[in-house]
């Protein structure tokens, strides 16, 4: 067994040492909101989600070791020894950012993928409570195989948690109404605007900014929709939930899958159910993010001809 | 388990708990009420081309059955300060008429039955959505 090299530091428990300024941020936009008028609240909405976020911790206590021994059996036949040293953890950056691009883009794009992530995206609400709303099944749903060939190309698997916990830390703060744009930070950087465009279920917003902390794979990638002040982001999915029970938020997607798999006539229709775009069918008859874009373009099409006539 | 698991996780559920009184006791507890102009206007950012032709309303204005022009069937329900549509083929839910009740079952666990007290007797047409089904 070929042993990663240790960190030469204790790595602190970031997410957990993040809960109070999370609480506290919390607390203030709550205030913000009373009193500019600017985003919305509700408190079973709030509810919801922040039991989604004690559930996700739990699964993560329950279940995270099979990724972490994911990442240890990977590593013994990783490509190189990467050590910590400070360029190699620059590196590890990036490539952890990258790494969530893609799985983030493919976690919208595949079903299977999308039955995990489909949770965070389940209220009509964009708060910071809503970062807290999290999948309950991600770890069994494998979402951890994108991060795998960073450890095989050499990064010690303790440096990728790292930075991926430092990721989803910094994205917590974005999921909010109170701030506008940014400025020169828009640029790079991944922020409130371009992850509420990333929330909304307008048309013209669909399937875009699957940015963590850099914004820069979307534009490289061609994800890149900025937020458009004429057309204010709704926000939830596009088959909104009728619930706040937890347990269903968790699983609705999985038993659509199941009961989808169980009506396929061949292995065709079992793999476009399990691995197609959300919405596929074998008839086409359900609405998917091309198919709506598709629409709302066409009608674009069609009202700026009637203008132009 | 650890014992610092429990711990943090028994931490985490009393913040979840506090920050929910928090914002109930802020007053973020204000329920939609539906009606025929919060239908149209959540159809029409839904459905841009949807058109309501007929829709009946719960005796409580918490959730509404709607026929659309094109035939679909449209289900509305207040989700606290929001609501939540559906607009599906007719015959693609389960509706049936029971009691001065109009109830609706999905397929999909995360949009429950829809179960709604209406005022007065159910218009024809939903006698109709619902016979069609039976």
């Amino acid at each position: 067994m070929r042993d990663p090299a240790p960190p030469p530091f204790e790595i602190p428990d970031i997410i957990t040492y993040a809960v109070p300024g999370f609480v506290l941020l919390i607390i203030l936009e709550m205030i913000y909101v009373r009193a500019a008028g600017k985003g919305r609240y509700q408190a079973a909405d709030s509810a919801s989600s922040l039991m989604m976020g004690l559930g996700n911790q739990i699964m993560g206590i329950l279940v995270g070791f099979v990724a972490i021994a994911a990442y240890l059996w990977v590593s013994q036949y990783r490509l190189f020894d990467l050590g910590w040293t400070w360029p190699v953890m620059l590196a590890c950056f990036f490539a952890e950012d990258l790494a969530y691009y893609w799985f983030h883009r493919i976690a919208h794009e595949r079903r299977w993928f999308w039955a995990s992530h489909v949770v965070h995206h389940s209220s009509q609400h964009y708060n910071l409570t809503t970062a807290l709303r999290q999948t309950w099944t991600g770890v069994l749903g494998f979402s951890f195989i994108f991060w795998l060939p960073l450890v095989y190309i050499g990064f010690p698997p303790a440096m990728v948690f790292m930075f991926s916990a430092i990721s989803l830390v910094y994205q917590f703060w974005i999921h909010t109404e109170a701030i506008g744009r940014m400025g020169p930070l828009e640029w790079v950087m991944n922020t409130p605007s371009h992850h509420r465009v990333h929330h909304a279920i307008n048309a013209r917003y669909l399937d875009a900014n699957y940015a963590g902390v850099l914004i820069i794979w979307d534009r490289m990638f061609g994800s890149f929709v900025p937020e458009d002040d004429k057309e204010k982001p709704r926000y939830g999915i596009v088959s909104q939930l009728g619930t706040f029970n937890p347990f269903r938020i968790a699983f609705h997607e999985w038993a659509g899958i199941f009961r989808d798999v169980r009506q396929a006539k061949n292995l065709r229709e079992v793999l476009g159910y399990m691995f197609g775009p959300p919405g596929w069918s074998p008839d086409g008859s359900r609405k998917t993010s091309a198919s709506i874009k598709r629409e709302w373009a066409e009608a674009q099409q069609h009202g700026a001809a009637i203008v132009a006539e | 388990m650890s014992a610092m698991d429990l711990y943090t996780t028994a931490g985490s559920a009393i913040v979840v708990v506090l920050l929910v009184l928090v914002a109930w006791a802020m007053g973020f507890r204000k329920a939609a009420q539906l009606d025929a102009d919060t239908l149209a206007r959540e159809l029409a950012a839904a459905e841009p081309r949807g058109r309501l032709a007929d829709a009946v309303f719960s005796a409580d204005g918490r959730s509404a059955i709607a026929r659309l022009a094109d035939g679909k069937l449209l289900t509305a329900r207040v989700m606290a300060d929001g609501v939540s549509l559906r607009i599906l083929p007719a015959g693609a839910a389960k509706l049936s008429l029971r009691d001065g009740n109009a109830i609706v079952a999905f397929a999909d666990i995360g949009y429950p039955p829809l179960s709604l007290k209406l005022k007065e007797e159910a218009p024809a047409w939903l006698k109709a959505l619902a016979g069609e089904q039976t």
